[in-house]
Formats: structure tokens, C-alpha cells, sequence
């Protein structure tokens, strides 16, 4: 009873032959079980590489094993799976009409947005168009919009498109969501069965990234990065200029300064706290946990998913020099108080009176209602 | 069950708790109605895949190889919040998790499940500090009431202190030297460090081959093979269904699904004894009430079966809300019930911290000559801890590596360390996020790197809390929106108690002590329809009748610091007793 995502279909054979993807590169991503367009997925590989780059480094200290970095072992995917795994949306809680009188519905349009940058203009006069907002509106926000407008930039995409695939608010069930990004001259096309927040969150990431810039608070200057060469405004960040970047919408006010910019193409602004919690966390749950063992299963649905790769030999583990898991242990243990703790009935109890002892900080304890 | 004398809504760490006395002792019909999965029971062989049985009454239904089966011991198969087995969402693994709105850089970490949080706990059962319920001024009621049921409940769960293996012999060398006593009541009123009171079997209480459980130990630790107690394998967070291959009733943790069910389904076999039936998938969507305008009272709840989509209403004499301190707020509110200002309010989290120390192998030897590295995976997860009443306490910690590089270097409030300056001041050499050849030269470091978890007494607040987000709704209703911040004095306590603990690692002789300085960790949730606001002194709700809390949300603050599995389940026992006094 799975409903997988399915890609539909890379069109566009003739741009295919134009640009330097191979066939082989095409049907690649044909089967890949996590198929993403190239800005979602280098947007993703420049976070994985600042937090867990490759370390050639430390060979000689601590042995090969402590090269390969996150990239190494995928790590992108699982940060792309489980944000598109992050929230269902349910057809019957959502609505055409803009305001319901129950107040709980969900406007489609909430949702759905457009993004075209192969007009005329510049990608800010495109967010601008989407956001219905001027230059000057820009500058009411307290926002540079020329500094901005230099900096901006979503990379290889050329329009993104997400809605509700076959919706029927009637209907009760999970709301398929399509999603169909133009990258380069190809398409990519995905139906989803949550909302796509994965690809959303990258385009959240490079309009940070221009006022981070705008800002002038970049310690390196952003150059085009050519290990991923799909990536907009953030990919271009020197990598600890990228983490310093996404700290800026926890700690920098970044989400209040942009959240008109950002509002059509996130259901909620306001989670994107959350998340910079979640792309660092991730790691931790991806990268050092035995995920990357679960080789071409990785990406597949949980119940999909079977170690392929040893416990103890997958690549954080080599490198944490953790066995994997036991059935138990053979070691050296001890009880601390002999003969156990002791405990009276309670009607034998004899507390003492301070029952705080010398310890409470002096003017704390307060600050309750 | 047709016409149940009692509903209750959630079976986490406190509702089968309350199930087993009501039926127990006072011969009553109880329904559990969860919205998560019930593992390890054979009405239920696939319970991520497909919908299985309906109900289950038959502590035969129980099977712990197949929770052996389920439970895989691997971490992010057990703790990725979207996808692993323990976590907040619909048994089907085909559906995301149950979203929640948090507009903060904040984790909550609750399961969905039968056994409900308790299935991913180190098993930690301190009582709460006396302190904390006599003169903190939340509580209706006294310490000494709750005592009786501290001790049923730490017989029903097997709660006695836990064993020193490499890490916690470190942690005492700390503290000692730090000028520490070893504290030997449950009943704390002063400051020491003591062993874990824990809710696991002793170590090897018999083996298989008749040896003790020590390091020369070569024996199996299949149950098949004849061994009873606990394995010392850390990973209660991936649901240690160890021994494998014991019954769910023998597993050495005792998760309320091995401490409470079993003994509950065994009340079915008893016809003195009323019956308990748990229905998992079943998420509770309104509680029916009749009367008003003025008085109210519950009279039963409706639920939606989360494979098949049909709803159903039961009717019963009492209502008892267990689903958390996020789902029975926004189950009350979704309801419509009447909301003084304090419904969902107050919620506290013991205001975490995480001080990690990093030993050299030198250090360690000379603290254990029998051991090479402290191996955080060894042991229990968490078996000594140091209290301080008025200000908190914290727990020594070992994980296996996944959870510690997310606990220890990639969960912070303070940015990344690189650029963190540390007040020289300070007894930590970082602070903050910990990336790049940084991260991988401490993870190097695995085996030899353990952490404090401090506990802070962060007090209710009316500012945090549970309240109906106004963006985003599923099939339940409107969705959660959580938010918490510390109030200063919560900070200048968290301050103090990682002082301590980074002085403790330093006298113990680690080479390198960071503080993560954590955001909020919503995973000791307490106090969010607390006793004396929301509800009476017999955990009744004030504005509705016959509708109980009997989880950690009817807690009246944060008990002090002490983890609170045992206070949260003291108290549910005692309102089980209050229900069948008041209304059977």
C-alpha cells in the first residue's frame, strides 16, 4: 500500500542531446528512487559538504577510513526524503474558497505557486511578481532591493511549478502533490503524496542567501561553485559562509525581514526555525546512524528499506569505531549502595524541614504562576 | 467491549498504568483507545504495513520475538522522526508523521505507540524532589501521598538502582573529587550524586551458563538460553527488546508496554477482576459530553480508525485523557470543552542541556584498569545521576553514535562553534554547533566521549504551552501549535548546573568539555493541563465532569528536575483510585 513518488518522465530528448548529460545520466535518474531536480539536489550536496566535507586531511592522523564525508555516502537524499516526507495534507481539509467560516480550512492556494524566471527580468522581479509586491514595497520592509536583486539568483532553474495533483476536495484522503521544475532545458516531474517541501525549502535557502549577501554578512566573497552546479545564490556561499547563512533565520531575524518574499512559496514561513534545527540534526540521524548501510534501499519507502552493508562496516561506523548493535554485553558492573536505596512507608517518612537545603540559588525559584 | 466503564484516551507510559488499577483493584471495564501502533502483538504481525486486528484482550496476543523482530536495535530505523518506527504518526509508514507547528529551532520527541514514550526512555524512575510538590506551591497534594504509590509503582516496574559499568565509574570519579556525597534515599532533599533509581531488571539476574555477568561472561544472552535480567546494551532509545527472545513481559526495561499491559490484558482471565481492552489506530477525535450550558460531563468520545477512516463514538461512565501533554490539550480544545486560559498552558521540559566530556584513553585506564575506553554503548544508557534540589539535576549519559552526534554537536541555540567565542571564564573549552573536520575528529573520539544531561526546575508558565494552530488542520482537527522559552531564572539554573557538570568532567580528568547549549528539547513534557489550574485535586477536571487527566500533563510543574515516568505513573495509579471512589 505504498504510493511512492513517482517521476513521470524527464521530457525533452532534444535539450537532452544539447546539454552535456549523457543518455546513460537520463535513465539514470529515470530509476533513481529519489528523483530530484539538480537545484534542490546541489542546494542540498553544498549543506551535506559544509557539515560533513571530505577530510583527505586526516589520513595520516587517524587513518583513511575518516576521508569520506557525507557526500560520500548520499547524505543529500536523506535530508531530500525526509522533507518530502515532513507533511500530509488531507483533500478534504482543504478548500477553493479563500476564507472558510470554520476558520480550520485550508485555501488551495496555500499550497500551489508559479515561479517562472524565463521571462524578462530578473529572478527578484519574478519573486516580486509571484510575492504581488513592488521594489518599493522592498524597501517598506526595510530590504536593499538593488542588493538584493544583484544577489539573487535559483541557480539552473528556469520555473518551478507545485500544486495538487487530481485534487477533490469531496473526497476524503491523502492530497497528491505535483511538482515540475525546469532546470537547463530538461523537466522534472514529480507526484507526491506530501506536501514537496524538500525543493521548496532550497528556494527559501537562496533568497536568505541574497540578504545574507545584501547584508554584507559573508565572511568570503561567493563565487560560482563547480561541484554543484545547480545551485543559486546559497550554493555559491563559501561553506561556512552557507551555515552562517542558515543561522541567520534562527538568529538574524531573516525569516520576519523576508516572510512576504517568502510566504507564496511556503505554507509557513514560520517553520523554517524548525527546519535549520532539522538540517543540522539530520546529519546526526542520517550520516551516523547505520542509513547509509541500507545502500540502494536507502531512499525507499521504511518498510522498503534492508541493511545491505554490515553494521559495523558502514562508513560512519568505520570511522566511530562502533560495532552496531548486541544482544547484550559481557562487562564489568557494580551496584553503588550496597543493600539499596532506602525508603521508609510514607507514613514513617521524616523530611527535613528545609526541604531545598543550602543550595537554591539565592532570588531564583520565582517566575512561576 | 460494548459498553466500557472507563475510556481511556492513549496508551503511553501513564494510561495502561491507570488501565491496570481500575480494572485490578477495583473491577472496572476499561477501554484504551491509542492512535499509534501496538507492537510486539500478533493481532498486529505487520502493524507499519497493514491494519491487522482490531482489538486486543489476550495476553497471549502478546509476542516478544516479534517485537524482537520489530524493534531492530538500529537507530535511525527507530529514531528518524519522519520515518523511524518510534515516532509521532499514523502506524502506516507509508504516511508522514503528524505534523505539529513549531516556529522555533526546538525538537519535540514523543512516539505514537502503545508503550508511548516510554518506549525510547532510559528507563530513569527518581521521584520527584519533595521540594518540588511541598513548598514549590503548585501541588494540591503532599509528597507523602504520593509515596504509596512511588512504591507500587517501583515494584510494577521492577525500579531499583542501576548498575556501574565504565562510564558511570568515570562520572563518580567526578564527582567525587568534585566533593560530592553519594546520596542513598529515594527521598531527595539534598545535593549528591547516586545511581539511577531505574526501571530495569538487574544485570544477569541468572545467566546462561550459570557464571555471573561480568567481563569474563561467555555465555548467550537469549532468554531461550536461559537468561534473565538485564544485558547492559545502551539501546533503550531504539526500544531494547532485549533479552531477545524473551516474552514482552521479561524484557528487562520495563516500557509501560511490559511493565502495564501485560498485567492489564491478565485481568481478562480473571473473573473477579473487570477487563481491559487496548485498541491501537484509534485516534480519539472529540470527547462527547451532555448537559450544560453551566455544568458539563463527559459521557464518551468519538475516534477515527487511522487505516480505515471510519469514525466511531463509545459511550462511558468516565473519560480519562492520556494521550500527552500536546494531544490531550489539543484534544480538549478540538472538543470545544471551556478553556479557563490554562488548558494546554504551563508546559515545562526541564530546560535541557548537554555537557560533553572527551577522556583520554590514559585517564580512562587509570579510572578502570580492566577497561580500554568507556564505550557509551555499554551499559545502560543512563545509570548515575546528580540531583540538586531547587535548581535541578542531570544524568550521565552513553548512546550508541548516531544520537550522540546529533546530542552532542549538532543540536545547538548558540550557532555554529566556529563562530562561538567562550567566555574564558567558563569552565568549557567550545560551545555550539560542532562541524566539519571538527565533527568528524570528536566523533573519532566516540568510544571515549560521554555527556551530562541536564535537568533543569524550569517552572509553568502560562506563556508556553499547547494551542490550536490556525494555519494547518489534518483528519484529527486543527493541528498543534507548541511553543516554549525559558524564563531567565530557568536560565541562570541551566548555568549553574552545567558549571557543575563540566567541573565534574574536569575533576574526572577530561581533556575537552563542550556545551551544546541546547535549544528546547520537548521530551520531559510536563504540567499542561496541570493539577490545580486545569484540573482538581483528584486530577477531575474543573469545568467538566467525569473527565480525568492520567498523563505527565496533569503533573503540577516539573517535579524539580527528576525525570517523570514514575511520578506521571504515580499519579495516574492514584486517579485511577479517585475515579472508582468518586463515580463506581
Amino acid at each position: 500500500m505504498t504510493r511512492r513518488g513517482v517521476m513521470k518522465g524527464i521530457s525533452g530528448i532534444a535539450a537532452l542531446s544539447m546539454s552535456n548529460a549523457t543518455i546513460a545520466d537520463a535513465q539514470a535518474a529515470l530509476t533513481d528512487p529519489l528523483p530530484s531536480d539538480p537545484h534542490t539536489a546541489d542546494t542540498y550536496r553544498s549543506i551535506v559538504d559544509a557539515i560533513i566535507p571530505r577530510t583527505p586531511q586526516l589520513e595520516a592522523e587517524l587513518g583513511p577510513e575518516h576521508v569520506p564525508g557525507g557526500l560520500d555516502a548520499e547524505l543529500e537524499k536523506f535530508l531530500i526524503w525526509d522533507f518530502n516526507h515532513f507533511q500530509e495534507i488531507r483533500s478534504e481539509m482543504v478548500t477553493e474558497k479563500v476564507e472558510s467560516e470554520t476558520g480550520l480550512s485550508m485555501p488551495t492556494a496555500l499550497f500551489e505557486f508559479d515561479l517562472d524566471l524565463g521571462g524578462l527580468g530578473s529572478p527578484l522581479d519574478a519573486l516580486l511578481d509571484l510575492a504581488d509586491l513592488t521594489l518599493l514595497d522592498l524597501l517598506d520592509l526595510g530590504l536593499n532591493p538593488d542588493a538584493l536583486e544583484d544577489h539573487l539568483d535559483f541557480g539552473a532553474v528556469d520555473s518551478i511549478d507545485v500544486g495538487f495533483a487530481d485534487l477533490d476536495t469531496s473526497t476524503e484522503g491523502i492530497a497528491n502533490f505535483e511538482i515540475t521544475v525546469d532546470s537547463d532545458g530538461e523537466q522534472y516531474h514529480q507526484v507526491l503524496q506530501n506536501y514537496p517541501y524538500a525543493p521548496v525549502f532550497t528556494f527559501a535557502f537562496d533568497v536568505v542567501a541574497a540578504e545574507f549577501l545584501a547584508k554584507g554578512k559573508n565572511e568570503e566573497p561567493p563565487a560560482p561553485n563547480e561541484k554543484f552546479p545547480a545551485g543559486g545564490t546559497f550554493t555559491r556561499l563559501a561553506p561556512e559562509d552557507r551555515l552562517r547563512c542558515l543561522w541567520t533565520i534562527v538568529d538574524g531575524g531573516a525569516v520576519d525581514d523576508l516572510d512576504e518574499l517568502l510566504s507564496p512559496m511556503l505554507p509557513d514561513v514560520g517553520i523554517l526555525k524548525y527546519v535549520v534545527m532539522a538540517v543540522n540534526g539530520l546529519h546526526g540521524f542520517g550520516y551516523y546512524t547505520e542509513w547509509s548501510g541500507y545502500g540502494s534501499t536507502k531512499a525507499e519507502m521504511p518498510n522498503d528499506r534492508e541493511m545491505e552493508v554490515p553494521a559495523g562496516e558502514v562508513q560512519s561506523r568505520t570511522q566511530t569505531d562502533y560495532p552496531g548493535p548486541a544482544p547484550g554485553y559481557a562487562a564489568n558492573w557494580r551496584h553503588a549502595v550496597p543493600g539499596g536505596f532506602k525508603d521508609p512507608k510514607a507514613k514513617n517518612l521524616n523530611l527535613p524541614d528545609d526541604l531545598a537545603g543550602d543550595d537554591v540559588i539565592d532570588g531564583l525559584g520565582g517566575g512561576s504562576q | 467491549m460494548k459498553n466500557p466503564d472507563v475510556i481511556i484516551v492513549g496508551a503511553g507510559a501513564d494510561g495502561p498504568a491507570a488501565a491496570w488499577k481500575l480494572a485490578d483493584d477495583h473491577g472496572l471495564d476499561v477501554l484504551i483507545l491509542e492512535g499509534g501502533a501496538f507492537h510486539g502483538n500478533k493481532q498486529w504481525p505487520k502493524p507499519h504495513a497493514d491494519a491487522g486486528g482490531t482489538v486486543s484482550t489476550d495476553p497471549a496476543d502478546l509476542d516478544g520475538k516479534l517485537l524482537d523482530e520489530q524493534f531492530t536495535h538500529l537507530e535511525a530505523d527507530a529514531n528518524d522522526p519522519t520515518w523511524g518506527y518510534l515516532r509521532v504518526g499514523p502506524a502506516d509508514h507509508s504516511r508522514a508523521p503528524w505534523f505539529r507547528n513549531l516556529h522555533q529551532n526546538a525538537f519535540i520527541w514523543q512516539i505514537s505507540a502503545v508503550g508511548g514514550t516510554s518506549l525510547h526512555y532510559f528507563a530513569n524512575h527518581p521521584r520527584a524532589y519533595p521540594y518540588a510538590i511541598d513548598t514549590q506551591d503548585h501541588w494540591p497534594i503532599s509528597y507523602e501521598e504520593l509515596v504509596p504509590y512511588y512504591q507500587l509503582n517501583e515494584e510494577m516496574t521492577s525500579t531499583q538502582q542501576a548498575p556501574m559499568t565504565g562510564k558511570e565509574e568515570v562520572f563518580i570519579e567526578g564527582a567525587t573529587n568534585a566533593g560530592y556525597p553519594l546520596i542513598d534515599s529515594k527521598n531527595v532533599t539534598e545535593t549528591g550524586w547516586r545511581p539511577q533509581a531505574n526501571a530495569v531488571e538487574v544485570p544477569g539476574r541468572e545467566t546462561s551458563n550459570g557464571q555471573p555477568l561480568d567481563a569474563d561472561y561467555e555465555g548467550s544472552f537469549s532468554y531461550d538460553d536461559g537468561f534473565r535480567g538485564d544485558t547492559l546494551v545502551g539501546d533503550h532509545f531504539q526500544g531494547s527488546s532485549t533479552p531477545v527472545d524473551a516474552p514482552v513481559r521479561d524484557k528487562a526495561r520495563k516500557s509501560s508496554n511490559v511493565s502495564y499491559v501485560p498485567p492489564a490484558l491478565d485481568t481478562n482471565k480473571d473473573a473477579e477482576k473487570g477487563n481491559v481492552a487496548i485498541r491501537p489506530n484509534a485516534y480519539v477525535t472529540n470527547i462527547e459530553t451532555t448537559g450544560g450550558p453551566g455544568s458539563i460531563e463527559a459521557s464518551g468520545v468519538t475516534f477515527r480508525d487511522s487505516w480505515s477512516g471510519m469514525t466511531q463514538t463509545v459511550e462511558a461512565d468516565t473519560v480519562v485523557l492520556a494521550g500527552g501533554c500536546i494531544e490531550s490539550p489539543r484534544l480538549w480544545l478540538n472538543s470545544g470543552l471551556p478553556d479557563d486560559g490554562w488548558v494546554g498552558k504551563g508546559l515545562t521540559t526541564h530546560w535541557f542541556d548537554w555537557v560533553v566530556g572527551v577522556y583520554d584513553d590514559d585517564t580512562i585506564a587509570e579510572i578502570n584498569p580492566d577497561g580500554e575506553h568507556m564505550d557509551p554503548y555499554i551499559g545502560q544508557n543512563s545509570a548515575v545521576r546528580f540531583d540538586k534540589p531547587g535548581v535541578g539535576g542531570m544524568e550521565d549519559i552513553g548512546m550508541s553514535p548516531g544520537l550522540v552526534s546529533y546530542a552532542d554537536y549538532l543540536f545547538s541555540q548558540a550557532g555554529y562553534s566556529f563562530d562561538t567565542p567562550v567566555d574564558p571564564d567558563e569552565p568549557w573549552d567550545t560551545r555550539g554547533y560542532v562541524v566539519g573536520e571538527e565533527l568528524k575528529r570528536r566523533m573519532s573520539d566516540y568510544r571515549q566521549t560521554k555527556a551530562l544531561l541536564i535537568l533543569t526546575d524550569d517552572l509553568p508558565r502560562q506563556d508556553n504551552g499547547v494551542s490550536l494552530d490556525n494555519t494547518f488542520s489534518d483528519e484529527h482537527g486543527a493541528v498543534p501549535k507548541i511553543k516554549w522559552s525559558p524564563h531567565p531564572d530557568d536560565d541562570a539554573k541551566r548555568d549553574e548546573l552545567c558549571r557543575i557538570a563540566a567541573r565534574i568532567h574536569r575533576e574526572a580528568g577530561a581533556e575537552h568539555v563542550h556545551r551544546c547549549d541546547w535549544p528546547p528539547l520537548l521530551l520531559h513534557m510536563q504540567s499542561s493541563m496541570r493539577m490545580g489550574k486545569v484540573l482538581d485535586s483528584n486530577a477531575e477536571a474543573k469545568n467538566v465532569d467525569r473527565l480525568f487527566v492520567a498523563d505527565h500533563s496533569a503533573l503540577a510543574n516539573g517535579l524539580g528536575g527528576p525525570n517523570p515516568t514514575n511520578s506521571g505513573q504515580a499519579l495516574a495509579l492514584r486517579t485511577a483510585d479517585k475515579i472508582a471512589s468518586l463515580y463506581f
